[in-house]
């Protein structure tokens, strides 16, 4: 019986040795480096949180300012004036459930339309006011046939303005996030909207419960 | 015996910790309570980073820190969405030892704060989109939680925050929505008994004016007979004005502590319980003193089974409410704060939707956990053989059973750092340069500390919120 107790008990022993062997390299894994970096190629999409990403900022843009040039009204413009029209971006307004730098955004559109070459583009309200303070410093600090003049400014035909807007439905760790990219192109001088161009994005985040 | 002492000696922190904040917030002095935080870290643990950073971002929010709150609360709402999946390993480990051991992903009102206090923020700062980004987090997050909670579940949504959606809305002009989350925290306060908070008279007029300016006017009939006594601004008017908004937090919220049941399994059990409770009547009931005696006594004893349950103390602020001045060139204008949330109540009933599910669980632990000893103490025993067995099965039994008895803890965390209360006044003056005073007075009448003083410039359609921290 004494002998039967004692195997029982170095059954024990032996099958506790082995879960300890088997963790150790367990708790070795846990040790490793955990911070992997990869460079990837910056058109890759990479869909992390399910939240407005990079790509969704290039993608919308170049997908609306082709959509945008592609109709009527810039050809009917050309031809019943001349030249190119001129137009700057104006503000993106945040109506989103996320904290959405639309600068980067604006910036994309920027970069679609002066690329385009089918129209010409000028600077925002906010790089004005830099480019202004230059001239005037200018003025006063540089050499007067370096010296560029005020008043020579071109001012722009259309402005392109919109906002992005966010519908959230949640259940059960499953998230739809519908994005809504509205911009409109704007005559400046009557008001009239040239152009209005919505561009949509559904994503769908799961997440699971339990993981083991 | 050791390693049990320091087990429970090593969950004492957290009240040194939080009794320094206060002091330091009681000082004027936010930025030293920002620093002892910060310097706690390694003491929260991973298993609390949640509450961390819950802490960090409120101290820093009272210290006029308001970007660097923001980034900490957003890492918080990121980790807590992140928590939604649970992990089986952490939730075994929690299991055998106390739910302490679970990662804190903080009570839904104290989530829906993290999205308050950053809307605050923004509002501090004048960045009134950002601030209605956190309007619509709020809306998206309590709808989420109304459907996912039971009917008979008390914190199913909040008036205080859906008042707070109301008036950023209104402040950015979308007064269709600032009505609809205004209608809802009046809704809310009717139905919400529980939360202690009478209905703002402040919501009164703000409901009046917002239903004119859209012209409701079925609604607006309905609220003036409602609220017949009730003066109110038309919103054109409120245009041409500034409007300060001081938001007021006050006091401490409630904290946790354990409440003990030990379960006697014998008749010597019994009598061991018995006379611990009286030789430890003096002394409270938590304190690592009296746990490490207990748990070595049972131990030995070998027949009590150890359940603690959180239980929550309240600590209510003194404050009726805030005497809020303007005096400029224009002339002197007046208002009271007035109590928009009660954190005690909200957290008492919080606490009380989920203490049958903690009961079970508890329970279930302790049992599994005396099994267990049981079963250590019998292993230990065959293993020591004949002469020695009986011995070694004593000692490493009573360990087994202390460490079961040491390691039961209820999870006390909870957000500390919130107030008491949450007052709101909101006043629109003339354009113009004027002295903010703010004098809290007492619920026995008497005025609570030093009266607080700012400069503020205010154009005409400009809002300007102001957040105070009040701890008498």
């Amino acid at each position: 019986m004494a002998h039967s107790d004692r195997s029982a008990a170095g059954r024990q022993l032996l099958s506790s040795a082995v879960i300890a062997l088997a963790i150790v390299p367990l708790v070795m894994v846990g040790c490793a480096k955990e911070t992997r970096v990869t460079r990837v190629d910056t058109g890759l999409v990479t869909d992390l949180s399910g939240r407005w990403n990079d790509t969704d900022s290039q993608q919308v843009a170049e997908t609306m300012v082709k959509e945008a040039l592609g109709y009527p009204w810039l050809d009917n413009y050309v031809k019943s004036k001349g030249h190119q029209p001129v137009v700057v971006v104006g503000t993106v307004l945040n109506r989103s459930h996320e904290h959405i730098d639309t600068q980067t955004f604006i910036t994309d559109l920027e970069r679609e339309l002066t690329n385009s070459q089918k129209v010409t583009f000028v600077a925002g309200k906010g790089e004005r006011d830099e480019l202004r303070e230059e001239r005037r410093e200018q003025a006063v600090h540089a050499r007067e046939d370096t010296q560029r003049a005020a008043g020579k400014e071109v001012g722009a035909d259309y402005m392109m303005k919109g906002n992005i807007s966010t519908i959230l439905d949640e259940a059960d760790g499953t998230k739809a996030i519908f994005y809504q990219v509205d911009l409109e192109l704007i005559d400046l001088e009557s008001n009239v909207k040239t152009w209005y161009g919505q561009k949509k994005i559904k994503k769908v985040v799961e997440r699971k419960r339990m993981l083991f | 015996m050791c390693l049990i002492g320091l087990y429970v000696a090593g969950c004492a922190h957290p009240s040194t910790r939080y009794a320094l904040v206060e002091d330091s917030l009681r000082a004027g002095d936010p930025l030293r309570a920002v620093q002892i935080i910060e310097q706690s870290e390694r003491e929260y643990g991973s298993e609390s980073r949640v509450l961390y950073e819950m802490d960090r971002g409120m101290t820093l929010h009272v210290a006029g820190r308001y970007q660097e709150s923001n980034t900490i609360l957003d890492q918080a709402e990121d980790e807590v969405e992140r928590l939604y999946t649970r992990r089986a390993t952490t939730e075994t480990k929690a299991f055998l030892t106390n739910d302490s051991k679970l990662p804190f992903e903080g009570d839904p009102y104290e989530q829906t704060m993290i999205n308050v206090v950053k809307a605050l923020n923004y509002a501090a700062m004048g960045n009134w989109t950002e601030a209605l980004v956190e309007a619509r987090k709020i809306d998206h997050r309590l709808n989420v939680l109304t459907d996912r909670t039971g009917p008979k579940e008390g914190y199913r949504d909040d008036a205080f925050a859906r008042y707070l959606t109301g008036l950023l809305y209104e402040i950015a002009g979308d007064l269709n929505n600032a009505f609809i989350a205004y209608r809802k925290a009046y809704e809310l306060y009717g139905v919400q008994s529980w939360a202690h908070v009478p209905l703002p008279p402040m919501l009164r007029a703000d409901l009046l004016r917002m239903t004119a300016a859209l012209h409701m006017t079925q609604e607006h009939a309905e609220y003036t007979r409602a609220f017949p006594d009730v003066v109110w601004r038309p919103y054109e008017e409120t245009k041409e004005l500034g409007q300060i908004v001081l938001v007021s937090h006050d006091g401490r919220s409630p904290r946790k502590e354990d409440r003990m049941i030990d379960v006697p399994v014998s008749l010597d059990a019994l009598n061991l319980v018995l006379i611990s409770n009286a030789l430890g009547h003096s002394q409270r009931g938590t304190s690592p003193g009296r746990q490490a005696t207990d748990s070595v006594l049972y131990g030995l004893n070998g027949h009590v089974v150890r359940v603690a349950i959180p239980t929550l103390v309240p600590q209510k602020s003194p404050i009726a409410y805030g005497d809020v001045t303007l005096t400029g060139p224009a002339g002197s204008f007046q208002a009271h704060t007035e109590l928009m949330q009660n954190f005690t109540a909200v957290a008492e009933r919080s606490l009380s939707d989920r203490l049958a599910g903690i009961s079970v669980k508890a329970v279930a632990r302790a049992v599994v956990k005396y099994s267990m000893a049981e079963g250590v103490g019998r292993g230990a025993q065959a293993a020591g053989g004949k002469d020695t067995g009986p011995l070694i099965g004593l000692i490493v039994g009573s360990l087994a059973k202390a460490w079961a008895v040491a390691s039961e803890e209820a999870d006390k965390r909870t957000w500390r750092t919130l107030p008491d209360e949450i007052q709101i006044a909101r006043l629109w003056v003339p354009p113009g340069e004027y002295e903010l005073r703010t004098r809290y007075i007492g619920r026995d009448a008497a005025h609570i500390g030093r009266d607080i003083v700012k400069i503020v410039t205010i154009r005409g359609g400009q809002t300007k919120l102001f957040s105070e921290r009040v701890l008498p």
